[in-house]
């Protein structure tokens, strides 16, 4: 959080100056226990926070007979995932789905986002203000009144159970966030530099590929990695809008409840694969995610 | 100005004037946002005012004026239920959410080691989807072989071996627990965001007044939380009425209809009974709940930042 804070609009932790408590002397070992006790809580706040996710990832790697019991000792194995790539629960193409819908988000939603966000910034519009909190008050309509109509039409186009269909509907929500995260940045970079490329002959479009662009990598990085933590654990749309080919990863999870019950040992296995990335890009995700979204929605 | 000096390259597209140049930047975005958003808004109002049950018929059915609407608000005791459960999961959740959140924000905003990487930990289960959230508690919570359940039977003897999601009153708690494990760390991180912008001044003055740690933080640091605070509450507010992914995943409504919130409900009526007309009802009277505190969340935010 701390190296967050040098972003334009992220809300972080500041480094708070070390001050000295007032000593008493008795307070000393008062002090150390209170110390431990604080150690302890945060800890045991980890183990319910985190506890569940190394549980799960566990889980994934054990044989199906230690799944069902508690034991955190057993002899890792691959078995769940190779069940899990293999038929019904084709975890290899809800993956390359997965991947394919969230790139594909990201890829057409990001330049329009990052226009939009410019003209905002730097152009008045009549009604002024209005236009930017409206794009921003469309993430209030509940997603049950959304999908509806989109299934509908989706259903006349043909477009159910494609991966396409699931692009456009998470462009619904990638594409307004996205503005209000990236005009957050062009906000903060002063209008000078790009005037002077243009007096140095340069078009104001190759101004803003040149000169903005570069300065809002910053919030275009955030912009990106909101737009991937939210298509990849898109479920919702996915689960109305998909029936076979399209179905995604988020939507597989739902395959592994069969007849006989649930079967958890494959749940953990595609539960591992989606929160892999997440466990990877962690550090960003807490940078860029959450502080984007934090910022996003108290300012 | 464009245009005064020779051009190079871009020359038309690139010289074209401001006036037009900023609807051309901002048209694709409203492209996106009127096809996915506005047009469905429109046409599911319109639905709304038909009966259309979409098994029977792809083209939309009589029109029926308000007549979904008024059943739905004088005449459906399973929406009245569903409006029941998701007023108490929206009040749980949001007082759980909060008071956990807080709670944590005081207890990591240090940036010790150990508080810096509790942070880091702490977001993946908010960075997790909250299918996979629903799914996860659902084995956790398992009577059998729960790793949860287990602890949780340790700790409460009564609860030894109880069927979470069996039981009515305990199913809807599964809920609110798994939401306050996904939420809390998002606004605890808003709260820490929030702490340290405090000036320290206060703070010291009351310590050195001999104020203890506890009064402290509810006399001095809560009431200069108030904004923050009340946007929080807002937000919680307006996510929890749309609580959706993880009651399918976690009890999908159950037992019977009794974690079936409004979202849910809507969810059900449209794409397993197919009854699309009513289900659009429904769903704008949802809307118009969640319009009312978004309004305010709207009148908070503009207020702090005058634009």
């Amino acid at each position: 959080m701390t190296e967050g804070s040098s972003l334009p609009g992220a809300i972080a932790a500041a480094p708070r100056p070390t001050r000295a408590e007032p000593v008493r002397l008795s307070s000393r070992s008062r002090r150390r226990i209170a110390g431990a006790a604080r150690t302890l809580t945060i800890l045991l706040v980890i183990l319910v926070f985190f506890g569940p996710v190394v549980w799960i990832m566990l889980t994934a790697l054990k044989q199906p007979r230690d799944v069902y019991s508690l034991s955190v000792i057993f002899t890792p194995t691959l078995d769940n995932l190779r069940t899990a790539f293999a038929s019904p629960y084709f975890l290899g193409s809800r993956t390359l789905n997965s991947i394919i819908v969230t790139t594909g988000t990201i890829v057409l939603s990001l330049p329009i986002a990052t226009a939009a966000a410019y003209a905002f910034s730097r152009f008045r519009f009549p009604g002024g203000n209005a236009w930017s909190l409206g794009v921003l008050a469309t993430q209030f309509i509940p997603p049950v009144i959304i999908i509806i109509p989109l299934f509908v039409a989706f259903r006349s186009a043909g477009l159910l159970d494609t991966r396409l269909a699931l692009i456009i509907a998470n462009m619904s929500f990638v594409v307004p966030y996205s503005i209000w995260m990236i005009k957050g940045f062009i906000d903060a970079i002063p209008a000078d530099m790009e005037e002077a490329a243009q007096i140095d002959g340069a078009s104001r479009l190759r101004a803003i590929w040149d000169v903005v662009v570069p300065m809002a990598i910053p919030g275009i990085a955030t912009a990106a990695i909101f737009a991937f933590v939210v298509s990849w654990n898109e479920f919702f749309y996915a689960l109305v809008l998909s029936r076979q080919d399209a179905v995604t990863l988020q939507v597989g999870l739902m395959g592994a409840r069969t007849e006989r019950g649930d079967a958890w040992e494959i749940m953990a296995a595609m539960g591992l694969v989606i929160i892999l990335p997440m466990l990877v890009l962690s550090r960003y995700v807490q940078r860029y995610f959450v502080a984007g979204l934090v910022s996003g929605s108290v300012r | 100005m464009p245009g005064i000096l020779p051009a190079r390259r871009f020359e038309g597209w690139g010289r074209m004037h401001d006036r037009v140049l900023k609807y051309w930047l901002i048209a694709p975005a409203l492209l996106v946002i009127a096809g996915t958003l506005l047009y469905p808004l429109v046409s599911g109002l319109w639905y709304s005012l038909h009966e259309w049950k979409l098994s029977d018929s792809p083209a939309l059915g009589p029109f029926v004026g308000l007549g979904n609407y008024v059943v739905a608000v004088s005449d459906d005791p399973d929406l009245l239920n569903s409006g029941r459960v998701t007023l108490i999961f929206t009040v749980l959740s949001v007082v759980c959410t909060l008071s956990v959140a807080m709670g944590l924000a005081v207890l990591l905003s240090g940036n010790g080691r150990l508080e810096v990487n509790a942070r880091t930990l702490l977001v993946i289960p908010f960075a997790m989807s909250p299918a996979l959230v629903g799914v996860s508690w659902r084995f956790l919570l398992n009577p059998e072989f729960g790793g949860f359940s287990a602890l949780i039977g340790a700790l409460v003897p009564g609860l030894k071996g109880a069927s979470f999601l069996a039981d009515p009153t305990l199913a809807m708690a599964a809920l609110i627990l798994c939401d306050v494990w996904h939420s809390a760390p998002y606004f605890m991180l808003m709260f820490i965001g929030a702490l340290a912008s405090l000036p320290q001044e206060t703070v010291e003055a009351a310590q050195v007044d001999g104020a203890s740690r506890i009064r402290l933080f509810f006399e001095i640091v809560l009431p200069q939380l108030k904004p923050v605070l009340a946007i929080a509450v807002l937000l919680k507010i307006i996510f929890s009425l749309k609580v959706l992914d993880q009651v399918i995943t976690l009890t999908n409504g159950g037992p019977g209809t009794s974690t079936e919130t409004l979202a849910h409900f809507i969810y059900q009526t449209a794409f397993r009974w197919y009854d699309v007309g009513y289900a659009a009802a429904t769903a704008y009277l949802l809307a118009a709940c969640m319009a009312v505190f978004a309004a305010i969340y709207f009148q908070l935010i503009t207020e702090r930042r005058p634009a």
